[in-house]
């Protein structure tokens, strides 16, 4: 709302500069956007809350800088003369939906004569970004800025039978509105009707009709000034996609007593300026009149919600400058700061939604100032608490930091056929009803969607090296309901070593992507690695993934005996998600040319498990003697894994048998088509002596003849 | 190193000294002699030959004067010869020292040049990963608030109207809904309750004061959506951080006194702060909290001259709403109104890490390039 500064001193004397005002304003309730200083004068731009539809005018502005100031409101009483004739002999009003219309005032004014409007009007007008048409519109203009109400003219003679019907739409109704536009109305509008009701002639607190509108061949003008429930306004005003100065003003809740004096004003403004002759005075149908609220404040409840007092005087002067006309009504009255003290205030037509004791407690407050109640910090009454998963997050998130990966946040809008390259069968996404766009249609169902589109960002800005993570959620439907789960997704792709002074350099690979889950696993107790589980298809392996470089990726429950119920468990292994290499498909479709890695792991069993271990974890003594490390340098058939090795040595059940560890892995060269060579190193080591090098041969010996007997090991030279 | 033409190899009396002039003499020579043999020692082999060729046992210089000149000596030059004597082993003996010590002090800063690590080459370089920055501020608004009481709780981003609006008494076809563009879900026909993307982090205000009884302080970090258009000041999904405290004793100065306390810790103690009376439908009395400028320090001048862009020459940066918890919320919640009273905000992330590192684009917190990640390890 603009608000000119010399149209403000028309209501209160106010002194202080533009810009002083402005900062006042702004402190006490009405923020002030900018002050412009134009041809007519400084212009105040304020940012008028929702629930204050009384500053939607310079009256009511004017009102508020008179709290601020302790200045006299001039208030308006409009006494224009009036002819013998009644208006209520010259227009009927009936309204048939009060639920719609609380109050419907009619005026008539004969024989206007239709102008240009004079130059102070004009300004004024310009000044508050209102175009100038004729002295009677702008005349119902100028009292809406000014008093806040809005106002509608007709013509007069093209009402037939000078009869106004007010009623709810009908199913299909049409109404051509004074900008031109056909209008296709909803059930429950507020229509404005003439003669039978049959034909409207304005949506009601909305804009008026076509038809029926002032024009420069108006003779006699019929003065509309009305007050709409605010709800339904509203809800009309969205289906309709018509929001005007009318309609904003009757949706925030205009003022029902303002009705009749605005149209006084405006009778008033136009026999002044367009001539001709009021008809005495008024046809008002009321039937929403309502009697004023009356509301008490007290200073116990003052203190108890401030903290801090506020004298007596400066309460008193407050309430009755905004118009609540307070009143002490306690036993103490007389004694200045009682703590007893209570008022009784009367609620202002104009503040429909000051109804409550805590509703004049702000206004108390805000014009007393905001800054005059000291700051303190309340004391504690209990311990706090972090977050429940603080713990496991933190160290996640400081474990993968120190791994190199690079924390992304991410806006889960995605265009559906993304998703879908990603999303698990038979898994129901969370579509928008109403997506801005068509390229963020859906929440993504899994992390790995925006972890692509973050690689592919990274590579097509140049940054072909990265390894990112991101701790959020993926979103999907059961049914009607929304799941919402905590993810880890992980991505790399590019050097994981950089070529620099000391070191070659070497891509990303599957082993990194493994190395530094088994990093993060261990956290938990570590990691069981499958290729494609087939477990009763409850996760059947992604597609999106390479098939030869993919794995589905469990905690290994063992160490910790788990928490059966709350983790998918089977097998002794819960399910934690899966990791691998793109599939060239899909990372063609993206036009992704390097490898990319991607994992995505459930965060609650992860977390679920790091805190069990971290409870569980005990100490275990170290070895006093020494250990001796055994190599073993086997050429097996492909397909013979290292896990099959390692479970083979562990089934001999020789307890000094302590870790078996993979050193070298080559083919080609000396090692025939279809073998590889596999470079074993096993450490013994006993707690009860040194070992000696005959029983360290024996050992030796059994592990090579299982190995021979179980898969055809042969042992070469090393 | 020859050293013949000294006569060391003969006697005194063969080499015809009678008196002590002719004894100080010939000690003279020796002198001399090694005076300049010193001079062209410079190494570590050399200096060992010249050591022994004067110090060793069985024919070093020494040793020869000792046999050959002070042993056969005539009583009456003995005193002379071994006080000569000593002069000289004394003055060998130091200068031989002194050389080998000059000598290894050499060697060595010729291997330190040599072996000098260039400290301006890099070393070994670990990649090291990096907290995204809205991680980082969220991190640090919590510790903030968990220093002072206030416990840290997360809730579903995607709502129920009933949280998100009515429970916040914010009616359907409230104003204020108009402002708070929502993404709703696209449920299957037939769903008994809309749901939504939550437009703001408070109806973990409900949710929480469902589940507790007072006193309640919590804040509230999350993800929060609304139906904007993207541009460098928007962005559909933002984060925020709500708060709420409610007690039997909380007042407005506990509001203000909180509020301040966080923004000192966040900006500095230096930073100005106001409360400005405002309007949300789910506190009274309601305010915007504004902060002096960070980048002009509150005079509303750019550094350059002229207006400070940022502030827009006002001096003053809206930070967030906030305020006393409306009574009418208590409704939904079963509180009595009447006994306890509390405050609520909801501030903005994103704006929050923009104002403190001058990051003039929403945009590049979620476009997640490395080179903007690498620029807060």
């Amino acid at each position: 709302m603009k608000v000119v500064y010399n149209w403000l001193k028309d209501f209160v004397g106010v002194t202080a500069p533009p810009q002083e005002l402005a900062s006042r304003l702004a402190l006490s309730g009405t923020n002030i956007a900018g002050v412009e200083n134009g041809a007519h004068g400084a212009v105040l731009d304020a940012e008028v809350g929702s629930n204050r539809p009384d500053c939607l005018g310079h009256y009511g502005i004017a009102r508020e800088v008179g709290a601020i100031y302790k200045l006299p409101l001039k208030h308006v009483s409009p006494k224009p003369p009036e002819s013998a004739a009644k208006a209520s002999d010259a227009i009927k009003v009936e309204i048939q939906a009060p639920e719609l219309c609380g109050r419907f005032t009619a005026r008539v004014v004969r024989d206007v004569k239709i102008e240009p409007s004079p130059k102070w009007l004009k300004d004024r007008l310009e000044a508050s970004g209102v175009a100038s048409i004729s002295n009677v519109v702008d005349i119902s203009n100028y009292v809406m800025l000014e008093l806040g109400h809005a106002i509608h003219a007709f013509d007069y003679d093209k009402v037939r039978d000078h009869k106004i019907v007010v009623r709810q739409s009908k199913p299909k109704e049409q109404i051509r509105t004074l900008d031109g536009v056909e209008r296709q109305l909803d059930p429950g509008i507020c229509m404005i009707c003439d003669g039978d009701g049959s034909r409207a002639i304005g949506i009601g607190g909305i804009m008026g009709g076509a038809e029926t509108e002032i024009s420069f061949s108006t003779k006699n003008v019929l003065i509309e000034c009305a007050w709409f429930e605010p709800v339904p306004i509203r809800r009309a005003a969205r289906f309709l996609k018509l929001h005007t100065e009318a309609s904003t003003r009757f949706g925030r809740g205009a003022d029902l007593e303002m009705a009749e004096l605005a149209s006084r004003r405006c009778a008033e403004l136009i026999l002044e300026l367009a001539g001709g002759e009021l008809l005495a005075g008024v046809a008002d149908v009321y039937p929403g009149k309502r009697a004023p609220k009356k509301i008490q404040l007290t200073r116990k409840e003052l203190l108890r919600v401030m903290g801090a007092d506020v004298p007596d005087k400066q309460i008193e002067a407050s309430l009755t400058a905004l118009g609540f006309a307070s009143v002490r009504i306690d036993h103490n009255r007389g004694a200045e700061g009682s703590l007893l003290a209570t008022w009784e205030c009367t609620q202002p037509s104009w503040r429909g939604e000051v109804e409550r004791e805590i509703d004049l407690i702000e206004e108390v407050a805000r014009i007393y100032g905001l800054d005059k109640f000291p700051p303190r910090l309340p004391a504690a009454r209990q311990g706090a608490a972090r977050l429940p998963h603080h713990e496991a997050e933190t160290r996640l998130r400081e474990r993968l930091v120190g791994l190199g990966y690079r924390e992304i946040v991410t806006t889960p809008h995605v265009a559906e056929e993304r998703d879908a390259l990603f999303r698990p069968a038979g898994v129901s996404p969370a579509r928008l009803a109403n997506p801005l766009s068509e390229e963020a249609g859906v929440l993504k169902s899994t992390g790995i969607v925006t972890m692509a589109a973050a690689l592919e960002w990274n590579l097509n800005h140049g940054q072909r090296n990265a390894r990112l993570f991101e701790i959020g959620r993926h979103y999907r439907l059961e049914g009607n309901q929304s799941i919402e789960t905590s993810v880890l997704t992980i991505g790399g792709t590019g050097e994981a070593r950089e070529k620099g002074l000391y070191d070659s350099g070497r891509e990303f690979s599957f082993a990194d992507l493994k190395g530094d889950l088994d990093a993060v696993g261990e956290l938990a107790g570590g990691l069981c690695w499958s290729a494609d589980s087939s477990r009763d298809g409850a996760h059947a392996a992604p597609t999106w993934l390479h098939a030869a470089r993919r794995a589905q990726v469990s905690l290994d429950l063992a160490p910790t005996g788990g928490q059966d119920s709350f983790f998918d468990r089977q097998g002794g292994a819960a399910f934690l998600g899966e990791a691998g290499e793109l599939a060239r498909r899909v990372a063609d479709r993206l036009k992704l040319r390097q490898a990319i890695f991607l994992a995505e792991l459930g965060l609650d069993p992860l977390y679920a498990a790091i805190e069990a271990l971290k409870n569980s974890r005990r100490y275990q003594p170290l070895p006093r003697f020494p250990a001796v490390e055994r190599d073993f340098s086997l050429l097996l058939a492909d397909g013979i894994t290292f896990a099959q090795i390692s479970e083979s040595i562990r089934s001999l059940g020789i307890p000094e048998i302590g870790a078996i560890e993979a050193v070298d892995l080559f083919r080609g060269k000396n090692v025939p088509a279809g073998k590889y060579s596999l470079l074993i190193r096993v450490t013994f080591q006993s707690r009860e002596a040194t070992l000696m090098d005959a029983q360290v041969n024996h050992f030796a010996g059994k592990i090579i003849s299982i190995l021979e007997h179980r898969h055809g090991a042969q042992l070469r030279a090393s | 190193m020859p050293t013949d033409d000294l006569g060391l190899d003969k006697t005194f009396a063969a080499l015809g000294v009678i008196e002590a002039a002719q004894v100080a003499a010939r000690f003279e020579q020796v002198f001399a002699h090694f005076d300049a043999q010193l001079k062209t020692v410079h190494e570590e082999s050399t200096w060992k030959q010249f050591r022994d060729a004067w110090l060793g046992r069985k024919s070093g210089v020494l040793t020869q004067v000792t046999d050959n000149w002070l042993k056969p000596a005539t009583p009456e030059l003995k005193r002379v010869v071994g006080q000569k004597l000593n002069e000289l082993r004394a003055y060998v003996e130091l200068h031989i020292e002194a050389r080998r010590a000059s000598i290894e002090s050499g060697t060595e800063q010729a291997a330190l040049a040599r072996e000098r690590v260039d400290l301006s080459l890099p070393g070994v370089i670990h990649p090291i990963g990096s907290r995204h920055l809205i991680r980082q501020v969220f991190q640090e608004a919590e510790d903030i608030f968990f220093s002072i009481g206030f416990s840290i709780v997360e809730g579903p981003e995607i709502e129920t109207p009933y949280y998100n609006f009515e429970a916040l008494n914010i009616p359907e076809f409230h104003p204020v809904r108009d402002d708070m563009d929502t993404f709703y879900i696209d449920l299957p026909k037939g769903a008994p309750t809309p749901l939504l993307l939550r437009t703001h982090t408070s109806p973990m205000q409900i949710r929480t004061m469902e589940k507790q009884e007072p006193p309640v302080r919590v804040i509230v970090p999350g993800k929060v959506y609304r139906r904007d258009n993207p541009d460098a000041t928007h962005s559909f999904m933002f984060h925020q951080v709500e708060g709420l405290a409610v007690d039997t004793d909380i007042t407005f100065c506990d509001f203000t006194g909180t509020i301040e306390y966080f923004v000192k810790q966040f900006f500095g103690p230096g930073v100005k702060t106001r409360f400005r009376p405002s309007y949300f439908p789910f506190t009274e009395p309601s305010v915007e909290f504004d902060v002096s400028c960070i980048f002009c320090g509150g005079s509303g001048a750019a550094a350059s001259g002229g207006v400070c862009s940022k502030c827009k020459g006002a001096g003053w940066i809206e930070l967030f709403g906030a305020g006393m918890v409306d009574p009418a919320v208590y409704g939904f919640v079963n509180y009595d109104a009447k006994k306890v009273s509390g405050f609520a905000f909801g501030m903005g992330i994103d704006r929050l890490a923009m104002l403190k590192y001058g990051i003039d684009d929403l945009q590049v917190f979620f476009q997640n390039d490395v080179r903007f990640l690498k620029q807060f390890p």
